[in-house]
């Protein structure tokens, strides 16, 4: 059975896939993200400290969760017809190589606007330790003009 | 240093250390005032590039034909290439590349896709700065058009700065 606006309840569960983080992942999302920022490049400059933060060596970029946030929402909502409208994120804690980290969601709410149709969704990225490193929100469009 | 030419950004200059003296520091950032920016030609290598860095596999982005016969009618990128399309539309001396430049957490809201061969434009400023906990805050916003001038995505950002 497919999914639909209908079938959706909140407490429902998403589940993204998960990822290997290694510093050829973090140089490579250097490449696509175009941010050569050394936090995710250098060791030796993050030995040290800056402002009120000590990372000790190279974090993944933060924006990294959030791409694989989106990966999982785009992959739920696009069978259905609906649309990745929104998402929001704050990160927990810094991510490094060998670390696995997987996306998952849960459904919050559902709402029926004038026009259209949405659902709120509660997302948090974990690590191998299921210590949660991004946590957020989201919003999913289920147009009016879509079966369902 | 290497210049990531094959994203198809150009001489994009990838040495992040260059220039660094020429970027507003905090106490330079006025909020409200706009950041200068540069069009952008997406290309597809650029999005099938940011595909293979976060495992999408989604043949919207990478398979014409199957694009093609989809709900966009063509080749889309996925909503996060807003990721490096930040990156691709603001100068060497702009301050979202300083060194140290940590990112607190972003918002974004998505209208309709980005297209490859789309020239992307960006409007984008300091919205507000302040100090929380003895670190120096910006936050930023940021809105994707289109050569049409139809708004791609829209999205509000806070980085703590180098200090």
């Amino acid at each position: 059975m497919s999914m639909t606006f209908d079938t959706i309840n909140a407490g429902d569960a998403i589940d993204g896939p998960s990822f290997a983080v290694s510093r050829e992942s973090i140089r490579l999302f250097c490449d696509a993200s175009l941010d050569y920022n050394p936090l995710h490049l250098d060791d030796d400059y993050m030995k040290g400290s800056f402002g009120k933060t000590h990372f000790g060596g190279i974090i993944m970029h933060g924006m990294n969760n959030f791409g694989l946030i989106t990966r999982m929402l785009t992959d739920w909502a696009g069978p259905a017809g609906a649309i990745h409208r929104r998402l929001e994120t704050r990160w927990v804690k810094p991510v490094r190589p060998g670390d696995m980290i997987r996306p998952s969601g849960i459904i919050k709410a559902k709402q029926v606007t004038s026009k259209s149709r949405w659902v709120v969704i509660d997302v948090i990225v974990r690590n191998q330790n299921d210590e949660p490193v991004a946590t957020g929100e989201a919003m999913v469009e289920f147009p009016l003009s879509k079966a369902g | 240093m290497a210049q990531a030419g094959n994203v198809g950004a150009g001489t994009f200059e990838t040495d992040f250390w260059k220039d660094a003296n020429l970027r507003k520091v905090w106490d330079e950032i006025v909020p409200g005032e706009p950041r200068k920016t540069i069009p952008y030609v997406l290309t597809r290598e650029a999005i099938e590039l940011y595909c293979k860095a976060v495992g999408e596999t989604n043949p919207l982005y990478l398979d014409e034909a199957a694009a093609k016969a989809g709900p966009w009618g063509g080749l889309i990128a996925p909503p996060a290439i807003h990721i490096m399309l930040m990156f691709a539309c603001t100068p060497a001396d702009d301050w979202m590349r300083s060194p140290g430049t940590v990112n607190a957490g972003q918002s974004w809201s998505y209208n309709i896709p980005a297209r490859p061969g789309d020239t992307i434009t960006l409007q984008a400023r300091a919205l507000d700065k302040f100090i929380r906990r003895e670190r120096l805050f910006v936050v930023h916003d940021n809105v994707f058009f289109n050569q049409h001038g139809q708004v791609i995505c829209s999205g509000r950002g806070q980085t703590i700065r180098p200090m």
